[in-house]
């Protein structure tokens, strides 16, 4: 056999389980089974030893074991699976393609450096797989399609594929069929016929896949893009009703989460949950950070927090975690001698210890008390009270222009109306004005106020800040006949 | 009395560490000035106790209650990058007033807890978080099984812990370190200078005080921190390339003035 390109390494991760494996994720102890139209096609292990086989009906399931969980197969949610895990080995190789159904290949020839070999390769990839529930058969060769083959076949790395069984090929059926009434049994005895035979028989394509399987055509292969976003999903086997219970499946997705965000040096700022059942619609929640993180622990205490307030939820039988937004990590050295580190801040020197508890604070405030519940201050350009303030996210800064006039440490949201007696405003005892009027008049483009602002002393000594409400139209007041009408005072400061 | 006895006395007097009642000076940190050299005459370490709580008991909202400290959190909001927070203020903390007394309003962060549980809960994760350097909190409801467990974290965090209460919970026990009460000056004039009355009601080392008199207005007794040569930020110097981008927010519902 002549290769071209023997000097290229492939393997394949061959998921012969992945039906069923979207469903349990490695870890039940009950009996699994995926059906297609009432015949079983897959089961795990445990049914397996029940005596179930494949193509049986689901009668004869039931009769054999009656706790036995079944599962429509899901092609969709397997092609899921499937890319999540081609985003999952993205972390091996950047040569990651699908093959489906249930395979993915992996260029390595250029990560054998980096991983120290093929065998500490092989064994990291087992070691995540049985971390993340999937088991995966592999198959090392010099080309995609002979991985593949060693793959389905389990052969040891680089071994030849001449008595593989001409069953194994990724061809028609037909093609297959005519193969063994010919005679044909393994891929030896394939391979011995001349080309120019074979193309005449079967058509182009089936010389051209002999090539590529051995090398001496091109394969290339269309390879994943890195993913901009991050999607996985957990399915309960039976449903859960308690939401303290979802712990530990979420810890398990937030692990993998971050794997996702530690392979792509990326940091998240937001990511939510969808808790669903079957039976009624889907419930979502999102966690927002104040400053972008990638730290499980912190993920899964906030997340903890939001389970807490969820109390609407009486089934679920997935959760699925979704991120969409990233940022990149800025990395930053630390200081050789005191390992303490440091950023500079509003001409300040910060250190980073601070801004990430206070960053973590924010969080953990509005994790539980809700995404306003925490706002830094700002002035604003306004001569109306109310206005020259605004309530403005953590670390955002804004300046304006500070009225030099003496205003109160508090002022009421809604300015609150005061009783009056003689013209003289009231507030639980005659308030004495000491200081003003200080009109203010203006906002003719938006809410127009026009008022008299007053500091005023209370008897027991308190000091309010108040102002009575200006005629709307002057003109008009003055015209009419009526007696100057008394206007109504409010209370719209406290001089704390 | 005995010569004996009384040299005794004198050389037990001669030893560092004993405490006179007469005194308030003990071995105690030193204090964060309040800015009012009246007040820190009497407080333990000549100032604010930077870790630990602090209680100040008042009855009305209006007395010059947040003015009383305002110069301690002006110094505090510039010397140090961690936060003062204040947790469920009765009213909206005005950012123009704050900013006229030179507290850098970049340092402020305001939570708003509506039911008092979660308030305390907000406080305490405050103080344990070590990201602030003062805490103002305005608790409906304290007991002194909680106020101690707040003393605690602040003196674990350095945090100052600031709890204004009604008067009626000086009948309650304390474990604050500093426990003050607050009334208004009695006013003769119709001017607008502004003093309030305060009795330290339990301090480190020392007894009940006397009622003291401090005169907001009074620029001879008191020693405002000099803010001319620290940077408060002008429309000058502010690079605005360094603005974050903004958030929208809804205004925030704070209770409706009660009484």
């Amino acid at each position: 056999m002549k290769r071209k390109h023997n000097d290229d390494l492939w393997l394949c991760l061959h998921f012969p389980q992945l039906p069923v494996e979207i469903f349990t994720r490695g870890k039940t102890e009950k009996p699994v089974v995926v059906t297609v139209k009432q015949r079983i096609t897959h089961m795990n292990s445990i049914a397996m030893t029940l005596g179930m086989q494949v193509g049986s009906s689901m009668d004869t399931a039931y009769v054999l074991c009656s706790n036995i969980v079944c599962f429509e197969k899901d092609h969709d949610k397997e092609l899921l699976a499937l890319n999540f895990l081609a985003q999952w080995a993205y972390q091996f190789t950047p040569n990651v393609a699908l093959k489906s159904p249930a395979s993915l290949l992996l260029d390595i020839k250029s990560s054998l450096n980096l991983f120290g070999g093929i065998e500490n390769i092989k064994t990291q990839l087992q070691k995540g797989l049985l971390h993340l529930g999937y088991s995966a058969v592999l198959g090392v060769h010099h080309t995609p399609l002979a991985a593949h083959i060693s793959a389905k076949t389990a052969l040891p790395d680089v071994a030849p594929l001449h008595d593989t069984p001409i069953e194994i090929l990724d061809v028609e059926p037909r093609i297959l069929e005519s193969l063994q009434k010919m005679g044909m049994r393994s891929l030896h005895d394939t391979l011995a016929l001349p080309y120019s035979g074979l193309t005449r028989r079967f058509g182009v394509f089936f010389a051209d896949y002999l090539q590529r399987l051995q090398g001496e055509k091109p394969d290339p292969q269309k390879f994943i893009s890195e993913q901009p976003s991050f999607l996985s999903e957990i399915t309960f086997l039976s449903d859960v009703t308690n939401v303290e219970s979802l712990v530990f499946p979420i810890r398990r997705l937030l692990q993998e989460f971050c794997e996702f965000l530690m392979a792509r040096q990326l940091k998240v700022s937001t990511f939510s949950f969808t808790l669903s059942h079957r039976s009624h619609k889907p419930r979502s929640f999102s966690i927002h950070l104040a400053e972008p993180e990638s730290d499980a622990a912190m993920f899964l205490l906030l997340t903890q927090l939001h389970l807490e307030k969820i109390n609407d939820v009486e089934e679920i039988d997935s959760i699925r975690l979704s991120a969409r937004q990233f940022l990149s990590t800025i990395a930053l050295s630390g200081d050789l001698f005191h390992g303490t580190r440091f950023q500079q801040k509003d001409g300040r020197m910060t250190s980073l210890a601070d801004a990430e508890n206070s960053a973590r604070l924010t969080n953990i405030l509005n994790a539980r008390l809700g995404q306003d519940a925490c706002f830094g201050l700002s002035l604003a350009n306004d001569h109306r009270p109310e206005k020259a303030w605004k309530p403005v996210q953590q670390g955002s800064l804004e300046l304006g222009d500070a009225e030099d006039n003496h205003r109160p440490l508090f002022l009421l949201p809604q300015p609150r109306a005061l009783s009056s007696h003689n013209g003289k405003p009231e507030f639980s005892g005659d308030l004495l004005l000491l200081q003003g009027p200080e009109r203010i008049d203006c906002g003719w483009w938006d809410t127009p106020i026009a008022r008299d602002y007053y500091v005023a002393r209370h008897p027991a000594g308190a000091l309010y800040w108040i102002f009575q409400e200006r005629p709307r139209k002057p003109s008009q007041a003055l015209s009419q006949e009526l007696p100057q009408k008394e206007q109504p005072w409010f209370l719209h400061g406290v001089f704390s | 009395m005995p010569a004996k006895q009384i040299n005794d006395l004198h050389s037990l007097m001669q030893k560092s560490g004993l405490w006179r009642a007469s005194s308030i000076e003990c071995e105690c940190k030193q204090g964060f000035s309040s800015g009012y050299p009246a007040l820190d005459q009497h407080l333990p370490g000549a100032g604010w106790p930077l870790d630990g709580v602090t209680e100040l008991l008042h009855e009305q909202q209006g007395i010059g209650e947040l003015q009383l400290l305002s110069p301690a959190l002006a110094r505090l909001s510039r010397e140090q990058t961690r936060h003062i927070l204040m947790i469920s203020p009765p009213y909206i903390p005005y950012p123009p007033a704050l900013h006229a007394l030179g507290i850098d309003l970049a340092s402020i962060l305001v939570v708003q807890a509506n039911k008092n549980k979660d308030m305390l809960w907000a406080l305490e994760q405050a103080l344990t978080s070590k990201s602030c350097s003062a805490v103002l909190c305005w608790p409906k409801k304290i007991n002194d099984k909680q106020i101690r467990r707040l003393q605690l974290a602040s003196k674990d965090s350095n945090t100052w812990n600031i709890l204004f209460r009604p008067t009626h919970a000086i009948r309650q026990a304390s474990p604050a370190e500093l426990r003050i009460h607050l009334s208004p000056a009695k006013y003769a004039s119709l001017n607008f200078h502004r003093s309030i009355h305060l009795k330290i009601l339990k301090r480190r080392g020392g007894w009940e005080s006397d009622e003291l008199k401090i005169d907001f207005d009074d620029h001879l007794n008191q020693q405002t921190p000099d803010f001319s040569e620290l940077i408060i930020p002008t429309t000058d110097n502010v690079d605005y390339e360094t603005k974050t981008q903004r958030r929208p927010m809804a205004l925030p519902a704070f209770p409706a003035i009660a009484g």
